[in-house]
């Protein structure tokens, strides 16, 4: 039996967990499984009840719970001591994080503190001990690479979305629950204000996504896709040379280092395809790209293409779109 | 107030891209390098670290003129004697000067490795208030650099900027930002030493002038060997290969004689696979 996969997650209070977390439970099993290690796993945050009883139903051996009113929205430098704590009161040296906009912080953040090494957006990994390899998208996803950590501390692996699947949830099951113990900490950042709570759906949970590129050729025409996410009761998406540019909010940005999206359908207009682009849509069920352009990489990737001025084409199809609903 | 860019040399991922698009990226002999077939994707400066130095251009405006000389920005790199490129765009940009770390280890994937020797050569410069780096390299995207440099320094971080200001000045002085989370924007702000990384959110970097290109000729980058920073090669994250995936092109184009009968084609399509019942 060697050291224990642990797996940290900062749920927030009251729910069990989102499915990326169960996700990342499947993840932890798996590299567990890789090594005969047990699975342990660190819940941090307020009122977490829930969550810790649900890791516990997804197989977990043995959970460290942390359930205070500070970790309520753990950022920053407490985000970096209470994970801290938690490798060390667990002994793990395979930890994985969420990869989300913290974890990009956190990651490598708590390797440094432990003398360890970290990698985010790890799609796959395989072996065991020091032979263990992860898996890496690079160029915007233009490409992978395989790499091996070293160091005396804990190798923490940020996982992209998606890369296992949750484990079976079995009713009852209970594991070893132990409070984890933080010490104080004093953030040195202050928050002033924080980001406006949007209770509004997600794009990342939308159905349907309709993003736009370049090819608006005005910023005005960002409109255009507003309206057809509309009609088809889904959310608009944007390129991020458009967020750039300022056309679209940066919230709306569909990529790597935008959301990361899974729609059952997805409407590229007047987006070319670039890697950075592609790795945040990808997974998309049906991908339907509009580009003038017969030759843009986007048609590599789409199910269904309309090789046309997207401007002409998405007035229309918000038209059949709003007469479709009228007509339920 | 000394501001430090960070910044590094990538192979410029729009070629990458392009050349994967096109199905013509391979993976040379030793596995860690590419192979274009004998073409050559040209190296660059990280796009992320162009609008650091753009951020720490910012601030300097924002001190105004005439003051511009209380703000000294400094550049510095690690990488080849190549990567010299990179540090004279900063010059020409505006940054003061530059310092490049000479590391034949090139270790382009060890983030940890390359935020050892920023750390060791920030440590020399002594006075500095403020590090900005890129939010991550747009090679190997894992944007380790500002976030080890921060526990290195023990400095206090903040991450993915769209806006970084300085308030006050002396013992009190502090670093505002505003961050692009993907929530939304949060507004921060942390007490100097402090290390902040910059997304692509802050916006355009400025293009050189002719006059900032002909200082940077004059003015190269001072050079340190890694080894006199760094005892040992502390390599902590090793490539080992490189892959390049297939992407399947399946694409069914939808005709018509018009765009309008495209899009009714493709929603009678749509329709038909049943994607919009309820």
């Amino acid at each position: 039996m060697s050291e224990p996969v642990l797996v940290i997650l900062m749920p927030p209070g009251g729910d069990g967990l989102s499915n990326a977390a169960a996700e990342a439970l499947g993840a932890g099993s798996r590299l567990a499984g890789l090594s005969d290690a047990s699975l342990v796993c660190a819940v941090i945050g307020q009122d977490i009840a829930a969550a810790t009883t649900e890791a516990a139903e997804r197989g977990v051996d043995r959970v460290l719970a942390a359930d205070e009113e500070r970790f309520a929205r753990p950022g920053g430098d407490l985000a970096v001591a209470a994970a801290a704590a938690a490798v060390e009161q667990s002994g793990a040296r395979n930890v994985l994080l969420l990869g989300n906009a913290d974890a990009l912080e956190l990651g490598p953040r708590l390797a440094a503190r432990l003398d360890g090494a970290s990698l985010m957006g790890v799609i796959d990994f395989s072996g065991s001990g020091d032979d263990l390899e992860v898996t890496a998208a690079v160029f915007g996803g233009a490409a992978h690479a395989a790499y091996r950590l070293s160091g005396p501390g804990p190798r923490v692996l940020g996982l992209a979305p998606a890369v296992a699947e949750a484990p079976e949830r079995e009713a009852g099951r209970t594991a070893d629950i132990e409070a984890l113990t933080v010490p104080a900490v004093e953030s040195r950042v202050t928050v002033e204000q924080a980001p406006s709570a949007d209770e509004g759906p997600r794009l990342e949970d939308a159905r349907v996504v309709v993003s736009g590129g370049r090819g608006l050729k005005d910023g005005d025409n960002y409109d255009r896709i507003r309206e057809l996410a509309e009609a088809l009761g889904g959310m608009p998406g944007a390129s991020r040379a458009i967020v750039d540019d300022g056309w679209a909010p940066a919230p709306e940005q569909v990529g790597l280092t935008g959301k990361i999206v899974t729609p059952d359908l997805y409407i590229a207009a007047g987006i070319s395809g670039a890697s950075q682009h592609m790795a945040g849509c990808s997974n998309s069920r049906v991908i339907v790209a509009i580009n003038t352009d017969p030759d843009a990489p986007i048609f590599n990737y789409a199910h269904y293409g309309i090789v046309d001025d997207c401007l002409e084409v998405l007035p229309e199809l918000t038209r059949l779109g709003l007469e479709l609903r009228a007509g339920r | 107030m000394h501001i430090v860019i960070c910044a590094k040399q990538v192979l410029d991922p729009e070629g990458v891209n392009g050349y994967a698009l096109w199905g013509r990226l391979g993976v040379d002999e030793s596995g860690r390098s590419f192979d274009t077939g004998g073409s050559t994707i040209p190296h660059i400066i990280n796009a992320y670290d162009e609008q650091a130095t753009e951020a720490a251009l910012r601030i300097r405006d924002d001190a105004g003129e005439g003051n511009e000389g209380d703000v000294r920005i400094t550049a510095i790199a690690s990488g080849d004697p190549a990567a010299a490129d990179v540090l004279k765009r900063c010059v020409a940009m505006g940054a003061d000067s530059s310092v490049l770390v000479v590391d034949p280890e090139v270790a382009v994937a060890d983030g940890f490795r390359t935020a050892k020797l920023l750390a060791a050569a920030i440590g020399e410069l002594g006075d500095v208030d403020l590090v900005l780096c890129g939010r991550q390299g747009s090679d190997y995207d894992q944007g380790a650099v500002p976030a080890v440099l921060a526990e290195l320094l023990g400095s206090p971080l903040v991450t993915l900027a769209s806006d970084v200001r300085i308030d006050g000045n002396g013992d009190g002085a502090a670093v505002r930002v505003t961050r692009a989370l993907p929530e939304g924007e949060e507004l921060v702000s942390a007490p100097l030493p402090a290390v902040v990384s910059v997304s692509n959110e802050l916006g355009q970097a400025r293009y050189p002038s002719s006059r900032g290109m002909m200082a940077a000729r004059r003015n190269p980058p001072a050079e340190r060997a890694a080894a006199d920073l760094l005892e040992g090669d502390d390599a902590r994250v090793e490539l080992m290969r490189l892959i390049v995936p297939d992407v399947q092109g399946h694409c069914e184009v939808i005709d018509g004689d018009s765009p309008e009968a495209k899009a009714q084609a493709l929603m009678a399509l749509l329709q038909g696979q049943g994607m919009f019942d309820e």
